[in-house]
C-alpha cells in the first residue's frame, strides 16, 4: 500500500521514470550512441549539430552526443559507488556508535563533527587533491565525505530505538549484541536513510560534476558530463551546444532524484512534509 | 419571554468541514443566545462541536470549515453581515477568546509584555507607556506579583497558571461583551484550577462581560454556570438552567452525563456500585445516524428516532430539549 | 560553546594531515619528478618534513595560531598574506550570493505558504525543484554565454573591489553572485515555507487572528519569528554550501578569490597553499555556525545559549 501511495504522488512517478531513463541509457549506451566516444576526428573540430553528430563536436572532433551519452555511464558509476560507501560505513559507525554509546560515541561523534565542519566540495576537493584525479578516488572522496551524514542519521534512530522492549525482550533470550543491531534495530531506520540516500545520490552528481568541470575528477579523456563542460569552456560562442546539453542532462538527472526523493518522503515519513 | 437583553445569540449555525475523507458536519443547527453578564456552560465531550462553534462566533474557523449558514448577533447586529476588516475590531475588543494550553496559545517568542501591550494597541490609539502602564494594572487584577518585572518574562518562564491568568488578563483588557473560555482549566493542575477561575470570575463579574465556558467538566458547570446548554454530535440537545439541568435532567444524553459523575463513597464501601458508563461511541462527524444522532446510544430509543431529528420543545421557562420521548 | 573545541582541533588535524596522506613524498609531489635530490633535500628541511609527525603537527599548528600558515612552494609568499589578499573577493561573493538568495527566499517562502495548495504553490515547488537541480557552474557558464556575450549586460571576467568602485564592482559581482546564490535561494525558500506552513497550524496563531491582528500582522510578526528560528541553521549550512561553490563560481568567473586560488595552487601542486586555503575556509565556517547558534536563541527564546 506504501506502493500505491507512492504511484499516486505523480512528480516522484517522473522522477522515477527519469531515473530509469538514464539508467537505461547508460546500459544500452553502445546501442543509442552515434559514434565512439573516445575517437578523435580532428577533420571535424568544433561543428554545430548536424545529421552526423547530433549535437556537434568537440575541440578534438569527438561527437558531443555520443559522449554524454556515455556519460550517463560515469555519473551513475561514482554517485551510486560513492554512496554505497557512505551507506555502509555510515551505518556501521552510527549503528556501533549509537548502540554502545559511552566514550566510543563521543569520539565518533566529534570525528563526524569534525568532517562536516568542512564545506562538502571543499572537503572532496581537498582530498581529490591528495589522492589525484582518477574515478575510484572520486568513489573515495565523495563517499567519505558523506559518511558522517548516514551515520547521524543511524545513531539517532539507534539510540531512541535501544531503549524499547523488544531490544530487552531480545537481549532477555540472550541474542548478541550485532544481531540485535542488524536485525531489529535497523530495520526500523530504513525510512530516514532511504530518504538521505534519494539526496546524496542528487548531490553526488552534482559534486562530481563539480569535480571533474575543475580538473580535478575524472580524469580526461573520459567523458564525464562535468569534463565535457570543461571542455566546452573555451568554445562557448563556436558551439554553444556543447554547454547546453552535458548541463540539460546533469541537471535532468539530479532533477529525477530530487523528485523520487521529495515523493519518498512524503510516503515514508509525512512528518517531515 | 427573556427579560434581560441577549448579548449573543447564534441562531441555526452550520459549521462543515470539507476532508478528503466526506463532509464533517461539526456544527449542525446550533441555537442558543447569552444573556448580558451571565456565564452560559457549554458541555459536551470531545468533537460535540462546541469548539468549532466558539471559532464560528469569531469567524476563525480553519481551513477545510466553512460556516456554511446561520446567524450570529452581537448586539443585534449579525456578525456574519461583517466586513472581514469590521470583524477583526470585534475580536480581541466585544468578544474575546481564551484557549486550553496557554503554553501554545502564547507566542513563545515574545515577551507577555510585548502581547499584552500588542493587544491593547491593535484597537486602541495610546501610546506604548499608557499601553504599558494599563497592562501592568491588569496583570495586578489577575493576581500576579511583581507584574512590572513580568513584562519582560518570556510565556516559558511562568507557571501553567499564571500563564492561563496572563491569557485572561489579555482577554479582558478592553472589557468585552463576552468571552469564550475553550476549556480554560483542563490544562492545569487541580491545585491551580480554582485559582484561575477565581480570577475569571471575578473579573468578568466587576466588567459585566458575559461568559460562555466551555467544558466537558459537568462538575466546572455546577458551580459556576448560570444556564447550560449541552452538545452532542454538533446539536444542542438540551438547554435550561443550572438547576434545571442538574435536577431535571430530560434528555438522555444529559441524564447519562450527570450519572458518569462519580459520586465519592458510593463506589467504596460494601454496597459497591460499578462507575456507569455510555454505551457506544460519539458518532463520526462525517457519518451521522439518521434521525436524532445520539438514538444508538439510546436506551429509550424507539422507531421514529432513526428516522426523523427530533423537534426543539420547551419543556419549562428557559428548558429545552430535542427529544422524541417529549414530542 | 566550549564543545566545539575538540571539534576544531580534529579539524586542524585533518588539515594537517592533508598534506602527510599524499601518495609518495610530498616534497618530490610538490617539485615534480625531475627535481634534484638537493632540492628534494631541500624543500623537505623547508617544510620541516624530516621530524617525526607529531612534532610536524605542533610546529604547524604553533604556527597557524600565529597566523603563519606556511609558505608557498611557487611565489616563496607567506600563504597568509595572499589568503588576506583574496579573501575580501570571496567573502564579497558569498555575502552578495547570501543576501541575494535571502531576499528571493523569503518572500517567496512567505507566499508560498499562505497560497498553500494553490497554483502558486505548485509552481514554487517546482521552481525550487529545479533550482536545486541546476549544477551552479553550468548556470553560470550559461548565463556568461546570455548575459555577457550575447547581450552584452555584463562583463564576464574581472573585478572590482566594492568598497573601491561600489556600482561598478557590484556589475563584476551580479553574475556570480546570482549563480552561486541560487542553490541557496531554493532550499531556504522551501525550508521558510514548510516552517511557515507547520507554524501556521499552531494555536498561537489562532491566539493571534483571536486578538483582532490583522492577516499580514499575523504573518509577518507572529509566524515568520517563530518559523525563522529553524530556517537560521539552514542558512548557517548552506553558507558552507556557499564558501564550497565560490571554489567553483570563481573559477567560471574568474574571479580573484580564495576559491580560484586554492584550485589553482593543485594544479601546480603547491600543498602549503592547499593546506592552508581548506585550513582557512573551514575555520570561517566553523564561525559562521557558532553565530548562527548565537543567533538562534533570539529567534526561539526558549534555547539559552
Amino acid at each position: 500500500m506504501a506502493i500505491k501511495r507512492l504511484l499516486i504522488n505523480k512528480m516522484g512517478l517522473i522522477g522515477a521514470l527519469i531515473i530509469l531513463a538514464i539508467v537505461l541509457t547508460a546500459i544500452f549506451a553502445p546501442l543509442i550512441a552515434t559514434h565512439e566516444p573516445l575517437k578523435i576526428d580532428m577533420l571535424h573540430q568544433v561543428e554545430l549539430p548536424s545529421d552526423q553528430f547530433w549535437f556537434g563536436t568537440d575541440e578534438y572532433g569527438r561527437d558531443i552526443y555520443s559522449r554524454v551519452i556515455y556519460g550517463s555511464r560515469i555519473t551513475l558509476y561514482i554517485s551510486i559507488l560513492s554512496v554505497a560507501v557512505a551507506t555502509l560505513f555510515g551505518v556501521l559507525i552510527g549503528a556501533v556508535s549509537g548502540y554502545f554509546g559511552g566514550w566510543i560515541d563521543t569520539i565518533v561523534m566529534r570525528l563526524m563533527d569534525a568532517v562536516m565542519s568542512f564545506p562538502a566540495i571543499l572537503l572532496a576537493i581537498g582530498i581529490m587533491a591528495v589522492l589525484g584525479g582518477n574515478l575510484n578516488n572520486v568513489v573515495i572522496a565523495l563517499g567519505f565525505v558523506y559518511i558522517p551524514r548516514f551515520a547521524r542519521i543511524v545513531r539517532g534512530s539507534v539510540l531512541s530505538l535501544k531503549g524499547k522492549e523488544f531490544v530487552e525482550a531480545a537481549l532477555a533470550t540472550g541474542k548478541g549484541d550485532f544481531y540485535i543491531i542488524f536485525r531489529h534495530i535497523l530495520p526500523n531506520c530504513m525510512a530516514p536513510l532511504i530518504v538521505q540516500i534519494t539526496a546524496s545520490l542528487a548531490y553526488a552528481i552534482l559534486a562530481e560534476s563539480a569535480l571533474s568541470f575543475l580538473g580535478l575528477g575524472a580524469p580526461p579523456p573520459a567523458p564525464s558530463w562535468g569534463n565535457i563542460l570543461s571542455d566546452a569552456r573555451n568554445f562557448m560562442l563556436d558551439n554553444v551546444w556543447m554547454t547546453v546539453f552535458p548541463g540539460i542532462a546533469i541537471t535532468l538527472t539530479v532533477l529525477g532524484f530530487n523528485l523520487l526523493g521529495d515523493a519518498l518522503r512524503d510516503v515514508l515519513d509525512p512528518r517531515l512534509r | 419571554m427573556n427579560p434581560m437583553p441577549q448579548i449573543l445569540e447564534i441562531e441555526d449555525l452550520q459549521t462543515h468541514f470539507y476532508t478528503r475523507q466526506g463532509i464533517a458536519k461539526a456544527v449542525c443547527g446550533v441555537s442558543f443566545h447569552v444573556s448580558e453578564g451571565e456565564i452560559l456552560g457549554v458541555v459536551g465531550e470531545s468533537g460535540s462541536g462546541k469548539s468549532v462553534t466558539a471559532l464560528s462566533i469569531l469567524r476563525l474557523v480553519p481551513f477545510p470549515g466553512k460556516i456554511v449558514s446561520g446567524e450570529i448577533r452581537l448586539k443585534g447586529q449579525n456578525l456574519f453581515d461583517l466586513t472581514p476588516s469590521d470583524m477583526r475590531q470585534i475580536r480581541g475588543d466585544r468578544i474575546s477568546m481564551i484557549f486550553q494550553e496557554p503554553m501554545i496559545s502564547l507566542n513563545p517568542a515574545f515577551t507577555i509584555g510585548d502581547q499584552l501591550i500588542e493587544a491593547l494597541r491593535v484597537h486602541r490609539k495610546i501610546s506604548r507607556r499608557e499601553a504599558r502602564d494599563r497592562a501592568v494594572e491588569m496583570l495586578g487584577q489577575v493576581d500576579i506579583s511583581n507584574p512590572e518585572m513580568r513584562l519582560e518574562d518570556y510565556p516559558h518562564q511562568l507557571s501553567g497558571g499564571m500563564r492561563q491568568r496572563v491569557m485572561i488578563a489579555e482577554a479582558l483588557l478592553l472589557n468585552p461583551n463576552v468571552l469564550l473560555a475553550d476549556e480554560p482549566t483542563t490544562a492545569l493542575d487541580v491545585t491551580v484550577q480554582a485559582q484561575v477561575l477565581d480570577v475569571m470570575y471575578r473579573l468578568t463579574q466587576d466588567m459585566g462581560t458575559a461568559i460562555v465556558l466551555i467544558t466537558h467538566n459537568l462538575g466546572l458547570v455546577a458551580e459556576s454556570a448560570d444556564r447550560v446548554v449541552v452538545m452532542y454530535a454538533g446539536r444542542v440537545v438540551e438547554e435550561g438552567t443550572v438547576t434545571d439541568i442538574f435536577q431535571d435532567a430530560l434528555h438522555p444524553y444529559t441524564q447519562g452525563l450527570l450519572k458518569s459523575i462519580p459520586i465519592p463513597g458510593h463506589s467504596l464501601g460494601r454496597q459497591r456500585e460499578e462507575l456507569y458508563e455510555m454505551k457506544g461511541m460519539i458518532p463520526s462527524l462525517q457519518r451521522l445516524p439518521e434521525g436524532c444522532s445520539f438514538h444508538p446510544r439510546c436506551s429509550f430509543v424507539k422507531e421514529i428516532c432513526s428516522q426523523t431529528p427530533p423537534p426543539r420543545k420547551e419543556m419549562g421557562p428557559m428548558h429545552f430539549t430535542q427529544c422524541w420521548l417529549y414530542s | 560553546m566550549l564543545y566545539f573545541l575538540p571539534t576544531l582541533f580534529l579539524v586542524a588535524v585533518m588539515s594537517f594531515m592533508l598534506l602527510h596522506l599524499i601518495p609518495g613524498d610530498p616534497a618530490v609531489v610538490m617539485l615534480g619528478e625531475d627535481a634534484s635530490p638537493e632540492q628534494v633535500a631541500m624543500t623537505r628541511k623547508v617544510l620541516g618534513l624530516d621530524k617525526p609527525l607529531p612534532v610536524q603537527f605542533v610546529t604547524w599548528l604553533s604556527n597557524v595560531f600565529k597566523g603563519d600558515f606556511g609558505q608557498s612552494i611557487h611565489t616563496k609568499r607567506p600563504v597568509m598574506q595572499s589568503i588576506k589578499e583574496r579573501f575580501p573577493v570571496t567573502l564579497t561573493l558569498t555575502t552578495l550570493a547570501m543576501l541575494f538568495s535571502l531576499l528571493i527566499a523569503v518572500p517567496s517562502g512567505i507566499m508560498a505558504s499562505v497560497y498553500h495548495n494553490t497554483r502558486k504553490d505548485y509552481l514554487f515547488m517546482a521552481g525550487t525543484n529545479l533550482g536545486v537541480s541546476i549544477p551552479g557552474f553550468w548556470l553560470g557558464l550559461m548565463a556568461l554565454v546570455v548575459f555577457s556575450v550575447q547581450l552584452g549586460w555584463f562583463p564576464s571576467t574581472g573585478y572590482v573591489a566594492v568598497w573601491e568602485d561600489f556600482w561598478q564592482g557590484l556589475r563584476y559581482m551580479v553574475l556570480p553572485s546570482i549563480t552561486l546564490g541560487l542553490f541557496m535561494a531554493a532550499v531556504v525558500a522551501r525550508m521558510i515555507r514548510s516552517s511557515m506552513l507547520e507554524v501556521n497550524r499552531l494555536e498561537y496563531i489562532t491566539h493571534a487572528r483571536a486578538k483582532g491582528l490583522s492577516e499580514w500582522k499575523v504573518v509577518l510578526k507572529h509566524a515568520l519569528k517563530n518559523a525563522f528560528a529553524p530556517t537560521l541553521t539552514t542558512v548557517g549550512i548552506q553558507y558552507g554550501r556557499l564558501l564550497g561553490g565560490a571554489v567553483v563560481t570563481e573559477t567560471v568567473f574568474s574571479l580573484p578569490g580564495i576559491g580560484k586560488y586554492l584550485v589553482v595552487s593543485i594544479y601546480m601542486r603547491d600543498y602549503p597553499v592547499v593546506q592552508g586555503c581548506i585550513l582557512f575556509i573551514a575555520l570561517i565556517y566553523a564561525v559562521i555556525n557558532l553565530v548562527v547558534d548565537i543567533l538562534y536563541s533570539y529567534f526561539d527564546p526558549r534555547i539559552e545559549y
